[in-house]
């Protein structure tokens, strides 16, 4: 299968170079590659996207191509295995990075810079690039070098300080959501298309800086335009309740199951209404009255709920659970043309087909290490 | 771009329908649209019914009793009030409709037939899936978490499930229906047909919490809230509390920040052994946080890599030495506000204030 795919597509053309690993990164570019873009993913030997690790399976030869989160976010990708810290694996690189129009890359600053394939290195050799860096706290001040995982953010964002039970302590949203991760792809794939748009026109790339706390904190902005103008403004937790609405919490109903409503007027008959009854019958009565309501579902629900996932989680050629789409367009959901490669996988053809590299070229960086489809990570 | 104010989206115009009746959780989204893509300089002309936009009320509202959340959702746009109801209201929103690049609506509106049918690309922002066929369903933010099962994942196992604090469901959806536009501008730009985009708040959060799906279809079992279970927990200091996080691969520096012997025990060295013995580790831990501040904390760890994150309030940001020295929020009126989360070869988009309403 080549780099073409089928029709024409809003990003239909666009060629992306994508470091991105984990969510943060690989699911921008996974979301421009939904668009139409080829993107072409590299990783190394030496280091795996982290998702193939998180999601090991078992310890059988190959278990770093079946992770099923590793899955999820790169499906229609093409992965090329380099080293990119040998000087042939970067040459490599800077010959792919003349044939693309976006990098996207989520490494920790000054990891690319020190490999000679840094946004100035990479307009150097194709002005037009654009250059999305996504980091925990953006490119520059004094924090540029710190790390952070997931639920970090929701604590140093704000977010934190606005979750809990009433009156206790701040809650993150853990490390099985690691919510700040989720929502930057969002804003950032469209950045990126809206620096394509003027890269086509001007002819000029540009750098796109994300700091992923900053994207978690522009959620709140309106508490903290309020609190600049309130300095004494403090946020006990309140729970579920929410201000400006009348009753909002959730109820344990009859079946042990949790229910959301929102009241427009306070009702303090609801909980014990909710206990007397079946939450499926409790939300259906409550819909009924004009009340907004709805069960607290869990990820059994939502694989059951084929209305709900529809789109959102789809299937792959090899019958995998994949990411699907945030949205429809033209009423569609995603379109699965390639499952997420195996390490290396095209390694061999996107050499041939974008660079013209014949089988001795080929075969040199092979036995050289530069190209690889095992991992030499050693245990883990 | 070709010279420093010039910004990449004003050759574009984008028209905002504020129709009568929508529920709150669907304005949110559509006006964050509408207002990333007015701060990134398209003309944005927000329509708004008589009496206007109910947000222009709603809490938390500023000293001289304006919403900051509208200040905030409404930057850099322009208003137009027209009446949708009527005759007169209608044809005029067809005509801004022929040379507009887009229209943002949201479901059901009673102009949903004028904004599919004319040449501005359609972006269309919803509670729910069409599958559900629940376009008249009673719907709030919060019951959209549920749905979405969002709310499932926070809190303690044996207490009620809690909400993340903010508008996520909205805002998410808002920043899907941003990128949804941008992908219909760079077709009609390359001069292909634009898909008109269609985005549900259920389904965005079903999208953002899809590690519940891949783990539930992985396991047999839905993941959801630890609470004390968990690896994570937050962990009281002498100025506040910080959440303690680290990867598996980072514990080895976790233990030796903390420094306490007892950490040493072999049946901490694996993740399963970690998540067995949680409650004892914490209790080793919890007494290296109580004589320290937040920003020693975050200090002494970042020192050794581990990415423990302290907690901030709202106003505690406005005077964080990263965002200060990134100018990451902009002066608005009297007030600082956010501006958007990116910087373009070192350039912030200053946001404009909102407009006032047409009387």
């Amino acid at each position: 299968m080549s780099g073409t795919r089928k029709g024409t597509r809003p990003l239909t053309g666009v060629r992306v170079l994508d470091f991105g690993l984990l969510t943060a990164g690989a699911n921008t570019s996974a979301m421009l590659a939904d668009l139409g873009a080829d993107v072409i993913k590299i990783e190394s030997g030496a280091y795996l996207d982290p998702f193939r690790v998180v999601g090991k399976p078992d310890d059988n030869d190959g278990w770093w191509n079946r992770s099923p989160q590793f899955r999820f976010t790169n499906r229609n990708k093409r992965g090329l295995a380099l080293n990119l810290k040998d000087k042939d694996g970067q040459r490599v690189i800077r010959e792919l990075a003349a044939k693309c129009d976006v990098v996207v890359e989520n490494f920790r600053r000054g990891v690319l810079d020190r490999a000679g394939l840094g946004y100035q290195d990479l307009k150097a050799i194709n002005p037009r690039i654009v250059f999305a860096a996504i980091s925990s706290q953006g490119d520059t001040g004094p924090e540029r070098m710190n790390v952070s995982f997931g639920s970090t953010l929701d604590a140093t964002s704000g977010i934190a300080a606005l979750t809990g039970y009433e009156g206790e302590e701040p809650r993150i949203s853990g490390m099985d959501v690691n919510y700040p991760d989720q929502i930057v792809s969002l804003f950032a794939t469209g950045m990126v298309i809206t620096a394509v748009m003027e890269a086509r026109r001007t002819g000029q790339g540009c750098f796109l800086d994300f700091s992923q706390r900053e994207v978690a904190s522009f959620t709140l902005g309106e508490e903290i335009l309020a609190a600049s103008a309130h300095p004494t403004r403090t946020l006990a937790r309140q729970g579920n309740r929410q201000e400006g609405v009348a009753q909002q919490d959730t109820y344990r109903c009859r079946d042990g199951r949790w229910i959301a409503v929102t009241l427009a007027m306070p009702d303090a008959t609801l909980p014990d209404f909710c206990a007397g009854r079946d939450s499926n019958a409790a939300v259906a009565a409550l819909l009924e009255k004009g009340i907004a309501a709805a069960p607290c579902n869990e990820g059994l629900d939502l694989l059951r709920d084929r209305s709900l996932a529809g789109v959102t989680v789809v299937r792959d050629e090899k019958g995998g659970l994949v990411k699907g789409l945030p949205y429809r367009l033209d009423g569609k959901g995603i379109a699965i043309d390639r499952a997420a490669p195996d390490l290396g996988q095209h390694t061999e053809e996107v050499l041939r087909e974008l660079l013209g590299y014949d089988d001795a070229a080929v075969a040199k960086l092979a036995e050289k290490g530069v190209t690889s489809t095992v991992p030499n990570v050693g245990e883990v | 771009m070709t010279s420093s104010d010039a910004l990449p989206l004003q050759r574009f115009t984008i028209v905002e329908v504020n129709d009568r009746d929508v529920p709150l959780c669907l304005r949110l989204a559509s006006s964050l649209a509408g207002k990333i893509t007015a701060d990134l300089g398209a003309t944005v002309l927000k329509i708004e019914p008589p009496g206007g936009d109910p947000v222009r009320r709603a809490p938390p509202l500023l000293p001289q009793g304006e919403s900051a959340l509208f200040q905030f959702l409404n930057t850099s746009k322009r208003s137009l009030v027209l009446d949708l109801a009527g005759a007169d209201g209608r044809a005029a929103l067809a005509r801004l409709l022929e040379t507009a690049d887009a229209v943002l609506f949201e479901e059901p509106a009673s102009v949903a037939v004028l904004a599919r049918g004319g040449k501005a690309t359609a972006i269309e922002i919803a509670a729910f899936p069409v599958e559900m066929d629940a376009a008249s369903r009673p719907v709030s933010e919060f019951t959209i978490l549920a749905l979405g099962g969002l709310l499932h994942m926070v809190g303690e196992p044996e207490r009620k499930p809690l909400r993340l604090g903010g508008h996520q469901a909205s805002y998410a959806a808002g920043l899907t229906a941003f990128t949804g536009l941008a992908a219909a501008l760079a077709a009609r730009d390359a001069g292909h047909a634009a898909p008109a985009v269609r985005v549900s708040l259920a389904e965005v959060m079903q999208w953002v919490n899809w590690k519940a799906a891949s783990g539930a279809e992985a396991s047999g079992t839905s993941p959801g809230r630890e609470g004390k279970a968990s690896e994570f927990q937050i962990v009281p200091c002498r100025d506040g509390h910080v959440a303690v996080v680290y990867t598996a691969t980072q514990w080895p520096q976790t233990r030796a920040l903390i420094g306490d012997p007892r950490l040493a025990d072999p049946k901490y060295n694996t993740r399963a052994g970690r998540r067995q013995h949680v409650a004892e580790i914490y209790t080793i831990m919890t007494p290296w946080f109580a004589d320290k501040t937040r920003a020693e904390i975050q200090k002494t760890a970042q020192a050794k890599g581990v990415p423990f994150g302290p907690i901030f309030s709202p106003v505690e940001l406005l005077d964080t030495e990263q965002y200060v020295a990134r100018g990451f929020l902009a002066t608005l009126g009297k007030y600082r506000v956010p501006q958007l989360p990116v910087q373009w070869n070192g350039r912030s988009f200053a946001p404009r204030p909102a407009p006032e309403l047409a009387t």
